[in-house]
């Protein structure tokens, strides 16, 4: 705060005409909720580059998305907002852009041309009233399915390509004392498992247009019941003890044999990395099983808060382009587990996984998002893990009471 | 608030204005006074006209009328949530006052090496409820807990997953939450057992009564303030109860065991609606006011009628 102010006052000061405004280190505190190891490694990478460009960098980590966006909110409105704070894209951000707390950082994404180079979906979300508000820094995939390759050799099986070859494949591994699905019971991960079948059942333009339009029709339709019922199928091969389990337990549980496949986003990879193994080799990554190919993306993102002083936009601005150089696009996300969020970084230094995804995104029917953090409102998305939750750990709901819970929930939400 | 100003207002008696004891004291008490009234009433009619508005992510003043309650009374999550505290109320105030009072009884006997059973029974009261959450989510857990290790030992169909089990979860809360608090209702059940008149235990004692009836039928009608301290405590507990949850069961399987208070959190701030959360907020405080006022009103009356135990 004081520091802040310090730099206030200078700006100021600089403006009445001395011409040293470009000598002194532009300032930017960055609030954010990446305190884990790698979390902290990635976004250090962007830290070096910041600082390696003059600019002076002032780490604010809060533990946990939903305080730190809620510390964010509350510093804005108290008149001390954090020059970059991460945050979500979509709805959120632009309710704080309609408040006009937000500064946008056009002038770096129309030189660089981040129209262009980042995904349609992503722009859509980055931006409020054609004003870029937000910089998407990376992508992450969620329909992931991680496995262990001697669980599956073990047993005779090769890795499904449909829902239906997996529930067999299931049962092999079930006899071979593996348990098939290792799976974290949270919400979220229930909820990713979920997507993932509704992408495989369903089919790409299916999942696209039920989480863009919500429509209560698709919500009730044939498709939606053949998913509910699939996912249903699904129960019996996940063990007793994963409620309320972590993911990376789940991953861990992976890469030891003990169960042989996870569905969870790519930042798994981060976990089994972890375990010195490398993403490809013993432990396999494959999408999920699914009619057509896709990718459900989830993004990353750091707004700009509103600021009078010009010190404090030109950091900004400077942090803009940072972010998404090429050369710190790749170093930040090869930490990160995560892919680019520019479609044209080379991705020949990526693992396996990494660069299938890179490759599948190049078609851009292919795209799609998540419902986690961006691609639908946060109330929607909240409904969504709680009607699956419930659906999934329920004993005795049928998969029509499962889908009309869910179509319930959504159409009170939205 | 009924009898001030008179007293500061009024000159003593030899006509010239003095500066009162009590005026020092009602000074005291202002700031408190703002306190209370700021944040505790002024913030109760806050979260309530908030909960009119369609807010999300930030207070917006655009008033929906009773729409967030009719969203709120939709959601399954919520009714789950509030049939959940009347069980965990029901089963943890139950299980406090019940076990705290019998181990208090047996300290209260003379029992050999009291301070040490004191000291064991209290020392979970100093762990929050966050760790006592995640040591019981390992106990209960069947792949690691209790049932695995009576299992290894050879009882192979032992079964002990309520944890996991949609309908046995909520179960698990009262559990955990007894054996952090029954320490603090004992050290207040064994207070009032100690300051029981020790002439009555000789006078029954003299007409030859049971030690049983005594506790049942003399004591325990005595220890009716104790019992009251007791239940208001833990009531507050129970209504405050979101750490041991999220700790615990994070409110799953599903959302079987959730909490209002976690119901209300997880709207407000994971999911930005302000709105539905406040509403939430405001229900569970006029079902709390309903539930223990006549308890409180009854229980005071009672001791001014008796001329204040």
């Amino acid at each position: 705060m004081k520091k802040f102010s310090k730099v206030a006052a200078l700006a100021t000061f600089l403006s009445a005409g001395v011409s040293v405004g470009a000598l002194h280190a532009q300032t930017a505190e960055v609030l954010h909720w990446w305190t884990s190891g790698s979390e902290q490694a990635a976004l250090g990478e962007i830290r070096a580059a910041f600082e390696a460009q003059g600019g002076k960098w002032v780490d604010t980590p809060i533990a946990g998305g939903g305080n730190a966006r809620a510390a964010a909110v509350n510093r804005m409105l108290g008149g001390d907002p954090a020059t970059v704070f991460q945050f979500s894209i979509g709805q959120q951000l632009r309710e704080l852009a309609d408040q006009g707390l937000l500064a946008d950082v056009n002038a770096v994404a129309e030189e660089e041309n981040w129209d262009e180079k980042l995904p349609p979906l992503i722009v859509q979300a980055a931006k409020y009233d054609g004003d870029y508000i937000a910089a998407p820094i990376n992508i992450h995939g969620e329909n992931w399915m991680f496995y262990n390759k001697e669980a599956l050799e073990k047993a005779g099986i090769e890795v499904p390509k449909s829902w239906p070859e997996f529930v067999d494949a299931a049962k092999k591994l079930e006899d071979d004392g593996v348990i098939p699905i290792g799976l974290g019971g949270q919400p979220w991960q229930e909820r990713i498992l979920f997507n993932s079948v509704l992408l495989g059942v369903g089919g790409r333009e299916f999942y696209a247009k039920l989480y863009s339009t919500l429509d209560d029709e698709l919500l009730a339709s044939d498709t939606m019941r053949k998913v509910f019922e699939t996912f249903a199928a699904l129960k019996p091969f996940v063990d007793e003890a994963s409620p309320g389990r972590n993911w990376n337990e789940a991953t861990n549980m992976v890469i030891r044999g003990d169960a042989a496949f996870q569905f969870m986003g790519d930042w798994a990879k981060g976990e089994i990395i972890a375990a010195g193994v490398e993403p490809g080799t013993t432990v396999g990554c494959a999408f999920a099983p699914a009619i057509d190919t896709a990718y459900i993306m989830t993004v990353d993102a750091f707004a700009f808060s509103a600021m009078d002083s010009e010190e404090a936009q030109a950091a900004q601005e400077k942090m803009a382009h940072v972010m998404l150089e090429p050369d710190v696009q790749i170093a930040f996300n090869k930490k990160k587990g995560s892919i680019p969020a520019l479609l044209d970084v080379p991705g020949d230094s990526f693992d396996v996984c990494a660069q299938k995804a890179m490759a599948t995104l190049q078609d851009k029917k292919t795209h799609l998002v998540s419902t986690g953090l961006f691609g639908v409102p946060s109330a929607v998305s909240g409904a969504i893990d709680d009607s699956i939750s419930n659906f999934w750990n329920s004993a005795d709901m049928s998969p029509e009471q499962g889908q009309e819970e869910f179509r319930q929930a959504i159409s009170y939400a939205k | 608030m009924a009898e001030p100003a008179q007293g500061a207002l009024k000159t003593s008696h030899d006509g010239r204005w003095r500066w009162r004891p009590q005026w020092t004291a009602r000074m005291a008490l202002i700031p408190a006074m703002t306190i209370t009234i700021v944040c505790f009433y002024g913030f109760i009619i806050w979260t309530f006209v908030i909960s009119l508005t369609r807010s999300r992510l930030l207070p917006v003043y655009k008033f929906t009328g009773f729409d967030q309650y009719v969203r709120l009374f939709a959601n399954e999550r919520w009714w789950t949530a509030m049939q959940n505290i009347a069980i965990h109320g029901f089963l943890f105030i139950g299980g406090c006052i019940v076990f705290g009072y019998l181990l208090a009884i047996l300290i209260d006997r003379g029992i050999k090496a009291e301070g040490m059973f004191r000291t064991v029974f209290m020392l979970p009261l100093s762990m929050s409820f966050i760790v006592t959450g995640v040591i019981w989510q390992w106990v209960m857990n069947p792949g690691l807990g209790l049932q695995d290790a009576v299992r290894e030992l050879g009882w192979t169909t032992f079964e002990f997953n309520w944890i996991v089990r949609q309908d046995r979860a909520i179960y698990t809360l009262a559990i955990a939450g007894i054996w952090q608090q029954v320490g603090l209702c004992m050290a207040l059940f064994l207070a009032g057992l100690r300051n029981v008149d020790p002439n009555i235990w000789k006078a029954s004692r003299v007409d030859g009564i049971p030690v049983w009836r005594v506790y049942l039928h003399v004591i325990t009608p005595m220890m009716r303030t104790v019992f009251f301290t007791v239940f208001i405590l833990m009531s507050a507990i129970v209504m405050k109860a979101y750490d041991l949850v999220v700790a615990l069961t994070g409110g799953g399987p599903g959302f079987s065991s959730d909490l209002p208070a976690k119901f209300v959190v997880d709207h407000i701030l994971n999911r930005q609606e302000l709105g539905l959360g406040a509403a939430g907020a405001f229900v569970l405080l006029c079902t709390v006011i309903a539930v223990i006022s006549p308890y409180i009103h009854f229980e005071l009356r009672k001791a001014r009628d008796g001329g204040g135990h």
